[in-house]
Parts: C-alpha cells; structure tokens; sequence
C-alpha cells in the first residue's frame, strides 16, 4: 500500500488493490456473486412500501394538478401541460420501477465503479460545456445538462454517492473503525462529488449530499470522533470565509429576511417565502378547499416545483399538510425497515441511503416551504414537477423494491 | 458479518431515523401550527389583500337647479382621465403611444414617452379631456393594435351654463369635483353621492382570475338640488348691481339680498365683483393689472423700512458714548443686510402670488353671508319696532331734535345729529324715522333701557348666526346687555357700534315686514334623488314672533312713507307700494387703523337700502349695499336707493307681484307698443286711434291708405312707449333723415325732459320719483343718433335731504 499521496486519491485506489491482496476475500464475492440471480421475480416485493410508494405518487400527481394549473394556463394556455407530462413520467417511471425491483441488486456492485466514473464524467461535462446547449445555464446555476434528454447530474450523483458508500462500508465491515478505510476513502468520495456539485453551485445538493454521506458512514461504523475535526475545519472555514468575504453582509441579510420575511431587509427578496407563508396561513385547519388555492395564481412563483407544498396547506389546511408528512414518515419508516432486514450489509445501506436521500429531501423541502430552514432549491420527491427527477426518484424506489424481495420480510 | 456489529448499525440506524423523522418533522409540524393555526387569519387576509383590486365607481354629482326647477345653474357632464400603465406596455409599443397620445392630447412626444418608461402600474397622463377625445384615442389605439398600456377613466366636469350668476351662491368644485366654496361645499355631501367600488380578484399579474370573485356595490348619484334662487331674479338683481359697482367705484364690492320675507326663501343673491364658476381661479383682468402696482408699492415701503432702520442704526451710531459701544453699533452696521437684487426679485414673485391669492379669495368671498358692518340707518326700523311694540311710544309721540344728543354727563361726550345745530327740531315718532333723526332713535333707545333693547336684539336674530344653508357665515360683534353703557345703547340705537352681517339684517327686516316673524333664510328649496323623488324640502320655519303684527303694519306704513316722499324716496317704485329705509354707516375702524398706519383715504363708508314691498301685503324683501364707493356725497338714498328701486321695478313684475298705480303714476306709465307692421296704413292708424296712441307716417304722401303696408314701425311692437306716445309708421327702410340725436336729460326735472324729448323728436318713459326728483340716467347715452320716435328710459333721483351718517 502506498503511504503517499494525498488522502483522497489513494482511498480510492487502494481499494482494488486491498481486494485483490486478499485472496479469500475474492473468492467469498465469487461465490456470493454466483449465488445471486440477475431476475429475482420469484421473490415477492414489500407490498406496504409499494402501497405507500403509489399512495405518494398518485397524491402527487393530483396536487401537482391542481398546484400547476393556474401557472401552466398562464405560461403555456393549456392548464394541462405539467400534470400530463408528469404523469406520462410517473407510468413510464412506474413501469421502470417495477422492472427494476426484479433486478437482483447486488447487480449494482458491478455496475458500481462504472455509474462512479460516469457520473463524475457528466458533473464535468456541466462545467465544461456550461453555456452551451448541452450544459444550459438556467436562473443563474448549471446544474443541468442535455443530451437527448435533460436531467440533472446531481441527482445521479447522490445515487452513485450511495451505492459507492453502501459498497465501502459492506466490504470494510469492522474495519470502518479504523480512520484509514471508515473515514479518508469516504471522505474521498464525498469530496469529488461534494466539490463538483458546489462549483455547479448547488449548495442544496451539496448539502444534501454531504448530509446522505454523514448518516451512512455514521451508521456504518465510522467513528463520529472522526467528524468532530472536519466538522470544525468546515464550520471555522466556512465562517472565516464570509466574515472575510463581500458576501458577508449579504449572507447576513439573508439570515435577517429568513427570521423576519415580512420585513426583509434592502436588496434580500423574500416574495417567494411570503407568498408561501401567505398560502400555508391561508389553509388554516382545513384549508381552502382542493382547487381553490389563490396563491397559486402566479402569486407563489412555481407552485408546481419546490412550493407545490404550500399549496397542499393552502387547499387541505393542516390536516392535509399533517397527512402528507405522516405519508413521508411512513415511507422513512418501512424504507429502513426493509433496509434493516435487508439480506446483506450492501443491502441493508444501500436501502438506508435511498431512503435517507428522500426522506431528508421530504424534511428539507418542508422545512424551506415552512420557512424553518432558509430557502434553497430543494424538491419534494413524488409531488414536485420534474420528469427525469421522478423517473429517477422511481427507478432509486426500483432498487429499495428490490432489497425488499430479498429481505427476511415476511410477504404476504 | 458480525451479529454485534449488525446490531450496532441497526441501533444507529434507527436512532438516526427516529431522529429524522421525529425532530425534522416535528419542527415542521411545530411550523405549520405556527403558521395556520395560530396567525392562519392575519395571513389569509394579507393573502385576499393583495389580490383584490378594488376599483372606485365615480358617482354623478348632483345637478343644481333654479327655483323654476328647469334651469339648470350647475351640472355635471362625463370626462375622461388618460392614464397608461407603463409596466404593462408591450416593447415597442411605447413608441407608438408616445406618438398617438402626443398627436390626440397636443402634449409634446418626450413628456409621454418618459411616463411610459416609468417604472410603476399607473401614471396619470391628462385628467378631464372631452369624449371626442377620447373617442380619438380608442380610434388611434385600434389603428396602432395597441391592446394594453392605455386606460381610460370616467370622470366628470362641473359646468356652470349661467357662467358668472349666483357664483357667489353656487360656489364651484375643484380637480377632485369636491365642492370648495357656496353651495357645492355646503351640501358636498348630498351633491357628491357615494362612491362604488367594484372589487374583483386578480392574479399577481393584474388580470382577472378565472374564478369568479366580484364584489359589485353601486355608485349612487348624489341628489339634485333646487334652489330657492330664481334665475330671472338673480340675473336682473346682477345687471342692475353691477351697473351701480361700475358707477360707484366701490371697492369693496356690492351685495344685493332679495328674500321672500313669509319664507325666508333667498330669491336672488349677488355679490359683485365674483367670479365664474367654470374658470373659479382666474382673477378679472383689472384686478390682475392691479397686482404689479400693489407689489411694486410694498416693496418701496419695505425697503422705506429698511432704510429707515439703517439711518437709525447711524444715528446711534454718532450718539455712541463710549469705545465699547461704538464697536458693537459699527459691528452691526457693518453686519446690516440689504435686500439684494436677487431678494427683491424673489419678493417680488412671493407677493405676486401673495396678492393673487388674495384676490381670488376676494371674488370667492360671499360678502352677504361672510363680511358684517354696522347696519347704520337701516336698523332704525328695528329701534322703531321695539319702541312701538313696547309701547312707549306712539307714532305721533313728539321729541325735539336740536342736532345733538347730550348725556348731561361731563365724562360722556354728547352725540350729534346727522343734520347738525338746530336739528331737526319738534318730531313725530314718523318724522323721527323719514328723517333718518338720530336722537330721536337714541332717545328710543334710552327709554327702552339696555336690558329690553337687548332683548330685542337678540330676539332679532342679530345675537346669532342666522343658520342659512352657506359655508363661511360670519358672526355678529355685539355689546351684550350688561355692556351696553350709555354711549354704546345710544349708538346701538340708531345702527351703530355693532356688526352684523348684510343677510342677519335683511332677516330682521323681513321680521319687520311679515307681521314679526323671524324667518329662517335658506337657499335650497327641495332635494331630489336621481330619479326625481323628493328626498327633502325645506319647509318655512321661523324661529320666533319678535314684535305683533300690529307694529308690523304700522312700521309698514311709516317705511312706506319714507320710501314715497322722505328720505328714501330714491327707493320708489312706481305701481308698488315700497316699504324702505336708508343707511350709511362710516367704517369707523378701518379709518382709525388706516391712519395709524399712515394711509389717508378719507373715511370709506358702507351705502344701503333695505325695504320690502308691496306694502299693504309685504312679500318680497331686498336689501343693497355697497362697500366704499367713491363718489361724492355718499349715502344709501343716492347711491343703493335707484339701483334698489330698479331692482324692485323690474323683480317684482317677474315675482308675480302686480302693480296698482295712482293716477299721477299711471300717467307717467309706459305701455307696450301695439303690433302693426306689415297693416295697411289705414288699419294701423284705427289699431293706434283705438290704444289712445299718436301716429305719424313717414315717407309716403300717396292718399290710398289702403294699398300702402307699413314696412316697419318705432318704437317696435312691444316695446315701452309713454301712455300719450306717438307711433311712426314708416312705409320703407328709414333714411338718414330719419335719424336725430339723443338729448341730454341729466339734471332736468319730468317737465323739462318731456319738452327735450319733444324737441329732439323722441319720446320719453319715466321710472323712479319723478315727483320731486331729477332725471339721473338714461339707457342711451346723448349723442347717440337713433330713430325718430324712438323711446329713451330715464330714471329720477332725488338728491340731498337724505341722512348722512349718523
């Protein structure tokens, strides 16, 4: 093993060659390797996740609707243009999903460092043609990038970020103690994709990212010692870096507009929070009624995105915003249940990591829509309009069908 | 895999998912009670806020009416506001309404396109055009396919169609059409009706949303009002106070009152020297050329001033006694500012508009209502009433005059007559007042005692404002009971030393005249809704008897007397029984102040004539007063009694109030001319032999009178012509011979201008007291070539033995 080197690169390579130096470890992975089939359709799938995952999706699609309708009529003259789109996705994705779950995942440990480089391949692509049609920049970021079809490479990111995780930490098992293989080679990971991702200027995938890393390698076995210095490097950087900065007072504005978005400070615009604020108010205990959302007549810019919440307050009122929560929190739930009875260690964090990856995108959003947490762009997952998100969304929701099947869940 | 580890991770696993779940939602839940549940209603009404778009619904504003309920004095008529929406302007769109707007308005290209770059959702381009003009600009936006960005508001515009008549009276109304003055800001309320408001749901884009959400509430029109002012009555009353404003030079304007003394009901008032309603803030020509005079005056007295202040400065200067001193005065002698050019320059234009401002305010004034002075003569037909009513005299109770009224006090200085040592000598109570005699009035007084002089007074009406439905009513300065010391109930007493206002005093005449009710005057007969259902009418209320109708009758017949053939008979009318009383009154203050400051006018007075008619059934009161005339020999019998009488000559008729004539007066009474063009000659000469009138024929000497038509006569069919008048026929278009010059009849008593006339080969009727007075006017002037036969109006005067002040 070479002993020089910075941290990050030689995480990642010493990870073959800590395999191939271990005979027997390669012929344990031969055999698992052999005992696991491409198809699993055998297996029966868990039946409360999937009810729960199509619960969320057609919820979804309704108030996307209804969030979308006035916005679509007024931008395209068809009051349909979102909901049809995003229901064409959601069936295609749903298929996919299916199809998916048949899949043996353990499928993925060899597709594992293909999806890593092709991943890292499209973030660079970003940067690189940015300004480009196939890189395009829209309301200031590049974050998405085009051919054929047009998605958002973070996205895939997490993913891979995951499976990469998942694969490190079911190899290293009791070794995830140890700083030299449970923390410096995911911190490596992380560090690419967490790099990249911030120069696209994604800080709410970044976050999200970092946050989806933290969680696994914590429960992984990773000693939480091993944070506390790059959690105060960080924290002290990131400090020094805006008290130093021009952007200093500007952040701090930010800060005064998040506690106070009535009265926002000069040159801090807070329309969006208070239109969402406007909308949630407006809902009271039972809400205005499905449809008859005022705020969503171009006063709450894109309801149909991010906001697509708030109008769930505005029109169900807070049983229906307490309904939708309890929705995610099952999801949460019966995803780390499947996870924990998931046959393997990949399994189990894999499932973890997915569902994780939603669930903290379900908590954040909410949190932005409630202003709890200042506004960044982050979606809610099955009720935000975006089609090659969900077709990922559900092909990720494939996967964690598929750890279900082989999960010591009994199937009924 | 190692069960232990296994188990850690499980352990960790769920602890960090209980953590999510539990803190991150909980927080949000925690959020969301925040947010519905707890301010849920203060953020839904700021959400309904700022989508609803209320607009306002202007209401019409009523229209004002004369008393005969059709001529309309005030109304309002549809304008437009332009207003464009620069945030809704498509590009390149601006261009093209800069250039439409700027062709239709006649505003300059630049003006426009600025406000169409504004930065905002409304701007005002041009308020109140005409609806052509709007109609253009529809045209041109349909031509240039200009779909938003040019809005069109209703509005509406006050017209005034009798211009300046009664502006005093109606007032006018400003940008906002809110009354600001007279009538239109006393019942701005009633006028201006309620506004609607149409409340509609908007998107964040201003368009409406596609749920229907409206809320419509009705403008309602404000009412119509109809006035107790009779236009006829209002114009003649204008004319003829006007013509006495141009003669008299008063300064200070003129104000005729005409009431109806059973009702209170304000039949005409004027104050001259107004303004037009329409055009309410331009000033008349001479009282703008009047301005740089004034200004150039109080800028010469400023810098008088100042100079003053620095040769005093000087002079201290040279007295200084000691080192100390001097340095202090040479220190701010040095330190003294002149006014520089650039002041002067600067003062000039803050004293232009100075004066301007108090020149509009001027002719915005309504003197009848809002200026008081001392009554003078006038009131003594109150001293009389109260005297009579209380019996302590009689009509022939006597008291001698010997031209002053003396106390018998050292500290209290004697009062005198207007006509000075020996007075007026031994009088009746008639005499006392058809001399306008002074003492006698304050003997009156002296015998009534303050407390029951008070009583009346205030049972006049002269204690309060007299609640007429005007803005701007001025109070009355007065001595109450307890401060009426000997000099001021001997003043008082024959119209002085008090203040009332022009109106209170013809109310109390009216009190004098009805049988002693004291009427309350109003102007607003009835109000009607926009479909012309009677809301309100004001109904006749007096608010007290002040003395019987006995004394009324017999203070009737002594005015009556005074009007005939005293001192005011300038007021006579013939064929009306007229009831009248002269007064002059001396701005005593004003001299005072004004020699204080240095100023020497002379003392300015205050000529009036109030008196009613007819007088055995008074029914309509009329007051006249001028402020500061400057002619000679001011009092209220020369200058407002003819323009009084020819007021009441022509009013009266209009009022339908017939005249009886005597015999003497009936002679001297015009007829109207009988019709006869286009009559053979001989049918027009038996038509005139039948009437009693004279003929002549001019240019025909044919002897068949039957062939011959007449081409045109003089005077002209209806016009007036004398009882014992002639008529030329003429069977052509006149000739210059036919045509003679006007005599001059000034100064010429009835005999003498009948023989002028005669042989000027005119003809001549007479108004005014021709008994004893003197041709004063003529409606045309000397000299004037007129044809022959034509009829010329002469009014007489009677000149001196009218009072002066008292």
């Amino acid at each position: 093993m070479a002993q020089t080197g910075r941290v990050t690169t030689r995480g990642l390579r010493s990870i073959p060659a800590d395999e191939a130096a271990s005979a027997s470890t390669r012929r344990v992975l031969r055999r698992q390797r052999i005992r696991y089939r491409f198809f699993t359709l055998g297996l029966g799938l868990d039946m409360p996740m999937l009810f729960i995952i199509l619960v969320l999706m057609a919820f979804g699609l309704v108030m996307l609707f209804s969030a979308s309708y006035a916005n679509a009529y007024y931008r395209t003259g068809n009051s349909y243009t979102y909901v049809l789109r995003q229901a064409g996705f959601a069936v295609a994705g749903i298929v996919a999903m299916l199809a998916i779950s048949t899949v043996d995942y353990h499928q993925l440990h060899r597709l594992n460092v293909l999806i890593f480089f092709g991943t890292i391949a499209l973030l660079l692509m970003v940067l690189v043609f940015k300004g480009t049609p196939i890189a395009p920049v829209k309301g200031g970021a590049n974050r998405w990038i085009n051919i054929g079809v047009e998605f958002q490479p973070s996205e895939i990111a997490k993913f891979s970020l995951i499976l990469m995780f998942a694969h490190f930490i079911a190899l290293y098992g009791e070794r995830m103690k140890i700083a030299r293989y449970g923390f410096w080679p995911f911190m490596g990971i992380l560090g690419i994709f967490a790099g990249l991702i911030l120069l696209e200027k994604h800080v709410s995938a970044t976050l999200i990212i970092c946050a989806i890393a933290f969680l696994m390698m914590v429960i992984g076995g990773t000693k939480l010692r091993y944070f506390v210095g790059i959690g105060t490097v960080g924290v002290v950087g990131l400090a020094c870096l805006l008290m130093f900065s021009d952007r200093f007072t500007y952040a701090l504005n930010r800060v005064k507009g998040w506690i106070d978005p009535f009265n926002p400070p000069e040159g801090v615009d807070t329309w969006q929070t208070r239109q969402s604020l406007y909308a949630i108010g407006s809902g009271q205990l039972f809400g205005v009624g499905i449809g008859q959302s005022r705020q969503k007549y171009l006063y709450l810019p894109e309801p149909q995105n991010d906001f697509v919440f708030a109008i769930i307050c505005e029109e169900l009122g807070f049983i229906g915003a307490l309904l939708v929560i309890i929705l995610f929190a099952l999801f949460i739930w019966r995803g780390v249940y499947i996870a924990l009875n998931a046959r393997d260690r990949f399994g189990m964090m894999l499932g973890i990591g997915i569902t994780f990856q939603f669930g903290l995108q379900a908590v954040l959003n909410i949190c932005v829509v409630t202003n709890t947490i200042p506004n960044t762009g982050i979606s809610l997952p099955f009720f935000s309009y975006g089609g090659t998100a969900l077709l990922m969304l559900l092909a990720e929701m494939g996967v964690l069908l598929s750890i279900s099947r082989h999960s010591r869940i009994d199937k009924t | 895999m190692a069960d232990s580890q296994n188990s850690k991770m499980w352990k960790r696993a769920v602890a960090l998912t209980a953590i999510l779940i539990f803190v991150g939602f909980g927080v949000v839940i925690g959020n969301l009670v925040r947010w519905q549940l707890v301010r849920g209603e203060e953020l839904r009404s700021k959400a309904i806020d700022q989508s609803l778009i209320s607009t306002e619904l202007s209401p019409m504003r009523g229209t004002i009416y004369d008393a005969s309920g059709t001529k309309v004095l005030a109304q309002s008529a549809s304008v437009w506001t332009v207003a464009i929406e620069p945030n809704y302007i498509k590009k390149g769109d601006d261009i093209k309404i800069a250039e439409g707007l700027s062709q239709v308005l006649g505003m300059s290209y630049d003006t426009i396109y600025q406000k169409t770059q504004q930065n905002s959702y409304f701007t005002y381009v041009k308020r109140k055009v005409e609806t052509d003009v709007r109609d253009k600009i529809l045209e041109m936006l349909e031509e240039k396919e200009i779909k938003r960005g040019v809005i069109l508001l209703e509005d509406y515009k006050r017209y005034y169609p009798y211009g300046s008549t009664a502006s005093t009276v109606l007032g006018f109304t400003g940008t906002d059409n809110q009354g600001l003055a007279g009538i239109e800001a006393q019942y701005e309320e009633e006028l201006s009706g309620t506004t609607g408001r149409l409340v509609t749901a908007k998107n964040a884009a201003g368009t409406d949303m596609p749920f229907q959400y409206e809320q419509y509430i009705e403008a309602s029109d404000g009412y119509d009002l109809v006035l107790t002012i009779d236009e006829t009555v209002q114009s003649i009353v204008e004319k003829h106070l006007e013509k006495g404003l141009n003669a008299y030079e008063a300064i200070e304007g003129g104000t005729a009152i005409v009431m109806d003394v059973n009702t209170g009901a304000i039949i005409a008032l004027s104050t001259k020297g107004d303004y037009d309603p329409n055009d309410p803030f331009t000033i008349s020509e001479a009282a703008e050329a009047a301005i740089p005079e004034q200004v150039e005056k109080e800028i010469a007295r400023r810098l008088e001033e100042e100079q003053k202040a620095f040769n005093t400065l000087e002079y201290k200067l040279s007295l200084a006694e000691d080192a100390e001193e001097e340095a202090e005065l040479r220190a701010e002698l040095e330190a003294f500012e002149r006014l520089s050019t650039e002041d002067i320059l600067e003062l000039n234009e803050t004293l232009y508009d100075e004066y301007f401002k108090k020149a509009q305010n001027k002719q915005w004034r309504n003197k009848a209502v809002s200026d008081t002075y001392y009554p003078g003569s006038v009131f003594k037909m109150i001293t009389a009433s109260m005297a009579l009513e209380e019996g302590i005299v009689t009509e022939s109770s006597t008291y001698t005059c010997e031209g002053l009224w003396d106390f018998h006090r050292p500290d209290v200085k004697p009062i005198h007559c207007w006509v000075r040592l020996p007075g007026h000598g031994l009088e009746t109570l008639v005499d006392g007042v058809c001399n306008s005699c002074n003492p006698y009035m304050i003997w009156l007084g002296q015998n009534l005692g303050r407390y029951k002089f008070f009583d009346y007074f205030e049972a006049f009406g002269l204690t309060e404002k007299t609640g007429v439905d005007l803005p701007g009513e001025s109070g009355s300065i007065y001595y109450t009971a307890d401060q009426l010391n000997l000099t001021e109930l001997a003043t008082e007493s024959f119209g002085q030393n008090f203040s009332i206002t022009p109106l209170q005093m013809c109310t109390a005449m009216c009190a004098v005249a009805n049988g002693g009710y004291l009427v309350q005057p109003h102007v607003v007969d009835r109000m009607l809704d926009s479909e012309g259902n009677i809301v309100h009418t004001t109904d006749t209320s007096y608010k007290r008897q002040v003395i019987s109708e006995d004394v009324s009758n017999r203070v009737t017949q002594i005015l009556l007397r005074n009007a005939t053939s005293e001192s005011g008979k300038n007021g006579y009318v013939a064929g009306y029984r007229v009831a009248g009383k002269t007064g002059t009154s001396e701005k005593v203050a004003l001299y005072e102040q004004e020699k204080a400051q240095g100023i020497d006018r002379g003392m300015q007075y205050i000529v009036s004539y109030g008196g009613y008619a007819p007088a055995d059934d008074p029914q309509y009161a009329l007051l006249v007063f001028y402020d500061e005339p400057q002619t000679e020999n001011v009092s209220g019998g020369s200058q407002a009694g003819p323009i009084f009488a020819a007021i009441m000559e022509e009013i009266l008729p209009v009022l339908g109030v017939d005249p009886q004539y005597t015999e003497e007066e009936y002679e001297n009474l015009a007829a109207k001319t009988p019709n006869v063009v286009n009559r053979t000659i001989g049918e027009a000469k038996q038509i005139l032999k039948e009437a009693g009138f004279g003929y002549e024929v001019s240019g025909y000497e044919g002897e068949n009178e039957d062939n011959q038509l007449v081409y045109t006569q003089i005077p002209s069919p209806g016009a007036p012509i004398p009882k014992d008048g002639f008529v030329l026929l003429y069977t052509q278009e006149p000739s210059a011979e036919d045509y003679v010059e006007v005599p001059d009849f000034k100064g010429d008593h009835l005999e003498g201008c009948k023989w002028y006339a005669m042989q000027a080969d005119v003809q001549v009727v007479v108004s005014g007291n021709t008994s004893e007075g003197y041709a004063q006017g003529q409606d045309i002037p000397a000299g004037t070539k007129v044809k022959r036969g034509y009829v010329i109006k002469v009014s007489f005067v009677t000149v001196g033995g009218v009072e002066a002040a008292g």
